[in-house]
């Protein structure tokens, strides 16, 4: 079965010149007797979108958390334009330009939106903190993806689902991010925040930036993703490109019947 | 052609109101409280009364903007009162063996600062709930003190350092000027620098603020250095005032100050914090005492009244002014 995979995998690889912004190969992790990743490989090449999809437990989250510095991988090693990195903890990873938008959104409720736009990067006189400097660089991040939140200086638990997980976006893609991760970024946003999420990654491929979109709605995929990795069980068991694969086939790939023909 | 309407911003006064709902009721409860014991003895109002009551609520309000910054991260100290007992019981010791008293200071707030690095290390790196490490400090630093001292008092020799208790400055006496530094300093630091909004996302996110790279560790062994050593500076106030070190001083202050910092609007779940709150929840727990003696109640009852008052107080705080206002 294991070789199976890891020879669909093989098939699956799209080929592509040049150096990857991100490269990762073998990349394993247990949590205690349940592995999560049983060796993924993934390319993604600067100005690209790649999709990863899978059943819930996959591993897709699991697995941007190591690229993005949160967990540490067991084994397995992580390339960023061709240098390779270890992290040991987020901070490096942010550091290295690699952003990521958590599907619990990191927010914290009791500081205000300019706050948390601003988290871990506070704008500063020397020690302090110049809160009228953070609420208009606040004011152009929301208006640059077309987010309407009229108060930067209300807290962050007034507001609501999707506002907040606005926010969490325009917080990674404001500071010049070279890998941008969002897992799940548009499960609670309405009409017309998804199309400005999803103009926001168009418009971040075109900067250069290497974006790895997690989401459940496939329809999203189709428009903005050059590639799909399909994910089961911990292993990457396809890659697509968007242009050469459909909707059903990608379905039966995520529910496992597509490898056993 | 339909027209596309903008929401309004609410006004800011509501907003202003709903944002300081806690500290403006903890204010009226203080004005309360004053008013009540001026009509039960119009001796409470006196100027020398007033002064005395400063004098007294200074060392619980030191450790009280202190606990503020600890309890906004979401943790606790409830070692502060032994603290300031060993704290007490060591300087009355070397200043009777003919130490110089500016050192013995200096010397006192780094051991107060150093006992909250240990505690710190082990609520922070190891991972052991505030509570169960400062309630092995509250036990075992008090244990400390009275093997120090035998459970005897020990007499401080008159020198000029008992000015820092019982000397004033323009009429005001030196603790409660030195009780406003500190709430100042504090204030400032909660509200306006970076490491004050470190401490805010550690209390109301720890993991968020890890993930954009804050050193959340290190904060949090901060706060219990911050208490640690208020709580240093808070012994030497007693001990300058008493004119004598003792084991059993402040026993109970904990709670005293505690009480203050949540009077005054702090959350305990953390990530919410206001200095301003906690300097009038210290002056309001001290007025209360002090009222309830010159009130004639017997000091037995007084305990079971502060009690009392203080479970009211936050039960109305959260009854009247967190109906429609924020979420937490």
């Amino acid at each position: 079965m294991n070789a199976h995979l890891a020879e669909a995998a093989k098939a699956a690889s799209i080929p592509r010149d040049g150096t990857p912004r991100i490269s990762v190969r073998g990349i394993r992790k247990s949590f205690g007797s349940i592995q999560a990743l049983r060796g993924v490989d993934l390319d993604l090449w600067a100005g690209e979108c790649l999709g990863i999809v899978g059943d819930n437990a996959a591993g897709k989250s699991t697995f941007t958390k190591i690229l993005a510095g949160t967990y540490i991988p067991d084994e397995g090693s992580i390339e960023l334009d061709g240098k390779g990195v270890r992290y040991s903890g987020p901070a490096e990873a942010r550091n290295n330009g690699v952003e990521m938008v958590y599907q619990d959104l990191s927010l914290c409720d009791t500081i205000d939106v300019a706050g948390n736009l601003y988290l871990g990067r506070e704008l500063r006189r020397g020690p302090f903190l110049d809160k009228a400097a953070m609420q208009d660089g606040a004011r152009a991040m929301l208006k640059r993806l077309e987010v309407r939140i009229p108060n930067v200086a209300a807290k962050v638990a007034q507001l609501s689902g999707g506002q907040r997980q606005s926010i969490a976006i325009a917080r990674s893609a404001s500071f010049g991010p070279r890998v941008l991760i969002l897992d799940e970024p548009t499960s609670a946003l309405a009409v017309a925040e998804v199309e400005a999420v999803l103009a926001l990654i168009m418009r971040l491929k075109a900067e250069g930036v290497a974006v790895i979109l997690i989401t459940h709605r496939l329809q999203d995929l189709f428009r903005v993703c050059d590639r799909i990795a399909v994910m089961y069980e911990g292993t990457k068991v396809a890659e697509r490109a968007m242009d050469k694969t459909n909707l059903e086939e990608i379905v039966r790939l995520i529910v496992g019947e597509g490898h056993h023909t | 052609m339909t027209l596309y309407t903008e929401r309004q911003q609410g006004s800011r006064l509501q907003d202003f109101l709903e944002a300081n709902a806690h500290v403006l009721s903890i204010a009226l409860f203080l004005v309360a409280c004053c008013a009540f014991f001026t009509v039960l003895n119009d001796v409470f109002l006196s100027p020398g009364n007033l002064l005395n009551l400063l004098r007294q609520a200074a060392p619980t309000l030191i450790v009280a903007v202190a606990m503020t910054f600890v309890i906004t991260t979401g943790g606790i100290d409830l070692s502060v009162g032994s603290i300031i007992a060993l704290v007490n019981a060591v300087a009355a010791i070397l200043l009777r063996d003919g130490w110089d008293w500016p050192i013995v200071s200096v010397l006192m707030i780094v051991l107060g600062a150093l006992i909250g690095t240990f505690q710190g290390y082990f609520i922070a790196y190891q991972r052991i709930p505030a509570f169960i490490v400062t309630l092995a400090g509250l036990s075992a630093i008090r244990g400390v003190a009275l093997v120090l001292t035998g459970g005897f008092s020990i007499l401080i020799p008159p020198s000029l350092f008992l000015t820092l208790g019982r000397g004033t400055l323009l009429g005001i006496p030196l603790p409660a000027l030195l009780g406003l530094v500190v709430a100042v300093v504090g204030y400032v630091v909660l509200t306006s620098t970076v490491y004050g909004r470190r401490v805010c996302a550690v209390g109301a996110n720890t993991e968020a603020a890890r993930r954009v790279g804050m050193p959340a560790k290190r904060i949090l062994l901060s706060v219990y250095v911050w208490s640690g050593g208020a709580a240093a500076l808070a012994a030497l106030v007693i001990a300058a005032r008493l004119g004598s070190g003792s084991s059993n001083a402040a026993v109970g202050m904990e709670l005293d100050v505690i009480a203050a910092v949540v009077l005054g609007g702090t959350s305990l779940a953390g990530g919410r914090g206001t200095m301003l709150g906690t300097v009038l929840g210290a002056l309001t727990i001290s007025v209360i005492g002090n009222g309830l003696i010159l009130a004639h109640i017997d000091a037995f009852y007084t305990q079971i009244v502060t009690g009392s008052i203080i479970l009211i107080a936050i039960w109305l705080n959260m009854r009247i002014f967190d109906r429609g206002g924020g979420k937490r």
